[in-house]
């Protein structure tokens, strides 16, 4: 195989395949990249055996077909080193000679024939979208799910879609994050819980606001996500999610109307005299003011309030501020609603128009 | 195959392999029996490590001739003779097995003399065949000896240790029997050789240190603490002197020294922050409640107990233990959970007994005693104060080991990026920056979990715990005290619970996991000190991960403010994982290294 490419080109799309290949693993052939190189330009593909990842790149002069498995972290490490615009990778057997300015590198592979296949999807259920708003919907979801991967915990996110709408839902027990997207068309409806990592690689090579369509197919299993030249195909994972739906409050004692920078700037405020071990911010909700306040045995005391507009009875209600600060860094919106009941029961942020944050409050026994 | 009905003969030999395993079980026996009989002077002497001769003598009230004929016989005894009494054994035996299964299998011989009476009789028994009670001479009180074990079973016989070990074994046991007793006088022979003198009147810690090593003695801190009608008093070793077996964990229970593992499990747990991984703690803990509160009769060597209350013991070993471990005592426990004495006590459904069963003054409706220093079953005998003179008389002598930091000048200097150097009034010490930094970060946490309410994250929806009946019996069963220490749950229906809140300083873990984690192997242990538990162990990896590191480079402000905090600490000479913080080197230990003192 020989080709000859742009260096800053290869580069990215290095970037985005290799961010799948496991750090650690017992099959140490899935640390390469496959390189295949035919008529219609060259393929950069990874796996981690649970998820997937293909770029194409057009722009190349392909003298030679054929494949090579290159290893992914040294070669990654080598595209970022070299300053040519241009790249030649000339391989014979499992060695690969890279070329650019003048500098002359061989890297050792592995036979490409032994790299698992790329899994075919049966396309059956799916829908279009800019790839755009999924990246925003990946962004007001994914935080919300459980960090630990245990058995436990949902180390996914909900991507549910029926009714001409997209509803993407993240949880991990104690807060729950909704976002909406409405389109007309899309085939059958599906259900598919995603994993964060594989939804945070697609986020990883979705350019912000990209206008692009994106293409999601769904199977038994597996769902694919194909934009412009880049493909995911990542499996689903088997937790049963819970009924999202039921947990969103129909009603509240109290609605107040905040502005969402105010909110963010004091609530980070107050959150600094919380104690390291339990974080905790109360919201009290006055005629017209929101007081925040914070206390710990060590650090002190923190008070502070803003103005608000005020519905219902008032009363206050103790938040876990990080959770708050997290959903805040997302919205795009300049005044956020929060609708409260009791100091045990689930309170509601509406932080955008298709974008609602559901978060368990703490109390006192 | 033909199915046979073994001979009474061969069926007794089966029984006594239950009791008599080796020469060690006819030591602990014959010296329960001699103890009861309430003998002051015990003479233990083995030949052969037990196995060709033990012979015991003590001073008790011995055996009237005509009960002589009954000792060798299955399930005779003196000790116990309604079933209900079962229910409040003050003895050490009870069952009027031993002596019938030491006979069946040995070539035995008791002579005993009653106090009063002018002439001692005898009577043998040589493989459970009994001979008839003869008049001997002896001294008054009893002498027994046990010859050729197993001689009519080979096979065990080849099975015994060896002499060596057996010996050992024995030593140790007469060891844990006589700190139950220290009004009783103990001396081991072996092979002709003395081994062993304990004398009576010695204190808990002169024996314990005679016994368990001379250098120990130190580092033995008294507690002593009632709980109503439950009284702990004994020795617990400071965490530096822990081993890495549990062999000198000893619990005495009402004299009797007896294990039960949710009582062991609490004591680790309050010396745990103290202890690295894999190290036991070291103590002689003695337990006196009403013996209706005990079952004694679990094991077939009675080497374990029963709590009828086994939380409220628990619970009450955690108290004192970990009080005994403040070094000032100054301040409360940094996480003590509270008993009370109204805590609830399953009491419910124990069937009331007729008031002419209360023999014995140690039953409920005698009044509790209030001193420990009077604490002594009546079973032991006038005058026997097990631990609890020596507790109190050396309470005072024994300081608590102060806190190095108190006495801080201001001249450090740190060294390899790891130690710092510091000058102290009597000499110097050597800290390791990152032990004392987890220290101090651990008991700010500490101070701070216990200064406040308990305060729970609710959760969105429940998480659902599938469960074992006996483990979701359980969860139940402790609803009350799990939600007192932050975590609510609730019946989910079949085989399942649901955990409707967790405590919020947990953050973000599954709680599942936090559930599980409680679910303890049997059943009974406080399931809010395992959740407090859980939270110490966060309050461990925390204070490591935030500690300055192996590495860091200190400036003086910073040093100065870490050992300005080391002299408030409670704990200051371990860190949260039991490594030591700080090596000390006192003045005397320099001049003398340096040759300006002698
Ligand atoms: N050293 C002794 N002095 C006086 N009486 C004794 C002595 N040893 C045993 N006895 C009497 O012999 C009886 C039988 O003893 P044995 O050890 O077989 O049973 P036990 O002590 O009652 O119960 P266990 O089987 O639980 O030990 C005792 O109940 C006691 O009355
Ligand atoms: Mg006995």
């Amino acid at each position: 195989m020989k080709i000859l490419c742009d260096r800053t080109q290869l580069q990215e799309a290095f970037a985005i395949v290799s961010s799948v290949v496991p750090s650690k693993t017992t099959k140490p052939i899935l640390q390469n990249v496959l390189l295949t190189a035919n008529e219609n330009g060259i393929t950069l593909f990874a796996t981690d055996l649970e998820m997937a990842v293909k770029v194409q790149l057009e722009a190349v002069k392909v003298t030679k077909e054929g494949k090579v498995l290159l290893p992914a972290r040294e070669c990654a490490a080598l595209l970022r080193e070299l300053s040519d615009p241009t790249v030649t990778l000339d391989s014979t057997d499992m060695r690969c000679r890279i070329e650019s300015g003048g500098g002359s590198f061989v890297l050792l592979g592995e036979n490409p024939a032994d790299f698992p296949e790329e899994a075919k999807i049966k396309p059956g259920r799916g829908m279009k979208m800019p790839a755009g708003r999924l990246l925003q919907m990946i962004k007001e979801t994914a935080f919300a799910a459980a960090r630990e991967e245990t058995r436990y915990a949902i180390n996914g996110v909900m991507m549910d879609f029926g009714g001409s709408c997209l509803r993407m839902v993240a949880t991990d027990g104690r807060r729950l994050s909704i976002s909406y997207y409405n389109l007309d068309g899309g085939k059958g409806e599906f259900k598919a819980l995603v994993p964060v990592r594989a939804l945070a690689t697609l986020a990883r090579a979705i350019p912000d606001s990209s206008k692009e369509e994106l293409t999601i197919s769904v199977g038994d299993k597996q769902i694919e996500f194909a934009f412009g030249k880049a493909h995911l195909l990542s499996q689903q994972l088997e937790s049963r999610f819970p009924d999202y739906e039921g947990v969103v409050p129909k009603a509240a004692d109290t609605t107040v109307e905040i502005n969402r920078s105010m909110l963010e700037s004091s609530l980070r405020k107050a959150a600094i005299l919380c104690s390291d071990d339990l974080r905790m911010v109360r919201f009290e909700v006055q005629e017209s003011a929101l007081r925040l306040t914070a206390e710990s045995n060590s650090r002190g005391r923190a008070d502070v309030s803003m103005d608000i507009t005020k519905k219902g009875a008032g009363g206050s209600i103790n938040f876990n501020p990080d959770y708050i600060l997290e959903a805040l860094r997302v919205c795009n919106l300049d005044s956020v609603r929060l609708d409260m009941s009791d100091d045990s029961m689930p309170a509601k942020f509406t932080l955008g128009e298709s974008f609602t944050y559901i978060v368990m409050p703490i109390s006192g026994t | 195959m033909v199915i046979r009905r073994l001979s009474p003969e061969v069926v007794n030999q089966i029984a006594a392999g239950e009791v008599i395993e080796r020469p060690y079980s006819i030591v602990k026996e014959l010296i329960e029996n001699s103890l009861d009989a309430g003998g002051r002077r015990l003479r233990v002497e083995i030949l052969k490590g037990g196995a060709e001769l033990v012979r015991i003598g003590d001073d008790g009230e011995g055996f009237a001739p005509e009960d002589l004929l009954l000792a060798f016989a299955s399930h005779a005894t003196s000790k116990l003779s309604l079933l209900a009494d079962l229910d409040h054994i003050a003895s050490l035996g009870f069952r009027g097995e031993a002596l019938a299964s030491i006979g069946s299998v040995a070539r035995c011989s008791i002579k005993s003399r009653q106090p009063g009476s002018g002439e001692g009789h005898e009577i043998r028994c040589e493989g459970g065949v009994v001979s008839e009670v003869m008049p001997c001479g002896c001294p008054p009180g009893t002498q027994i000896e046990v010859r050729e074990l197993f001689f009519n079973t080979p096979a065990r016989r080849r099975f015994l240790k060896s002499s060596g070990a057996e010996k050992a074994k024995i030593q140790e046991l007469l060891y844990e029997l006589s700190l139950a007793r220290l009004d009783v006088d103990f001396t081991f022979l072996a092979d002709g050789v003395e081994v062993l003198r304990l004398g009576a009147g010695q204190s808990l810690a002169e024996r314990f240190a005679q016994c368990f090593g001379r250098d120990l003695a130190k580092g033995l801190l008294p507690v002593a603490k009632s709980f109503g009608d439950l009284h702990i008093a004994g020795l617990i070793g400071e965490p530096d002197l822990a081993r890495r077996d549990g062999r000198q964990e000893l619990l005495y229970v009402n004299g009797r020294q007896a294990s039960e593992r949710s009582a062991v499990m609490s004591i680790r747990q309050a010396y745990r922050e103290f202890l690295m991984g894999g190290r036991f703690p070291i103590y002689a803990l003695q337990i006196v409640l009403p013996p209706s509160e005990v079952d004694v009769n679990v094991h077939p060597r009675k080497k374990e107990v029963r709590f009828l209350d086994s939380r409220r013991v628990a619970g009450s070993l955690y108290e004192t233990v970990r009080s005994g471990l403040q070094t000032s005592g100054a301040m409360s426990a940094p996480l003590g959970v509270q008993i009370t004495d109204d805590m609830p006590r399953a009491r419910s459904g124990f069937p009331a007994l007729p008031p002419s069963l209360f023999a014995t003054p140690l039953a409920d409706s005698a009044p509790p005693p209030v001193l420990v220093r009077e604490l002594s079953a009546p079973s032991f005998g006038e005058g026997a104060r097990p631990f609890a003179t020596s507790v109190n008389a050396k309470a005072s002598v024994l300081p608590a080991r102060p806190n190095p930091f108190r006495s801080t000048g201001s001249r450090f200097l740190q060294v390899h990026d790891l130690y710092v150097l510091l000058q102290v009034d009597d000499g110097l010490l050597i800290v390791d920056q990152h032990a004392l930094h987890e220290r101090v970060i651990y008991e700010r946490l500490c101070r701070e979990h216990q200064a406040r309410k308990v305060t729970v994250q609710h959760l969105l929806l429940p998480a659902v715990v599938l469960l074992s009946p006996a483990e979701k019996a359980w969860v139940l069963d402790v609803k009350e005290s799990l939600a007192s220490a932050g975590m609510l749950v609730d019946d989910f229906g079949e085989g399942s619970v649901a955990v409707h809140a967790v405590p919020a300083v947990f953050k973000n873990a599954a709680p599942q996991k936090l559930l599980r984690a409680l679910l303890p192997m049997d059943g009974e242990s406080d399931a809010a000190l395992r959740l407090e538990e859980q939270v110490v162990e966060r309050f461990h990896s925390m204070s490591c991960r935030s500690a300055v590191m192996s590495g860091d480079r200190l400036n003086d402000e910073e040093m100065a403010a870490l050992l300005t905090e080391a002299a408030t600490l409670l704990h200051p000479h371990n860190c949260p994982h039991g490594r030591p913080t700080v090596l000390t080197f006192t003045s005397a230990e320099l001049e003398r290294y340096f040759r300006r003192r002698c």
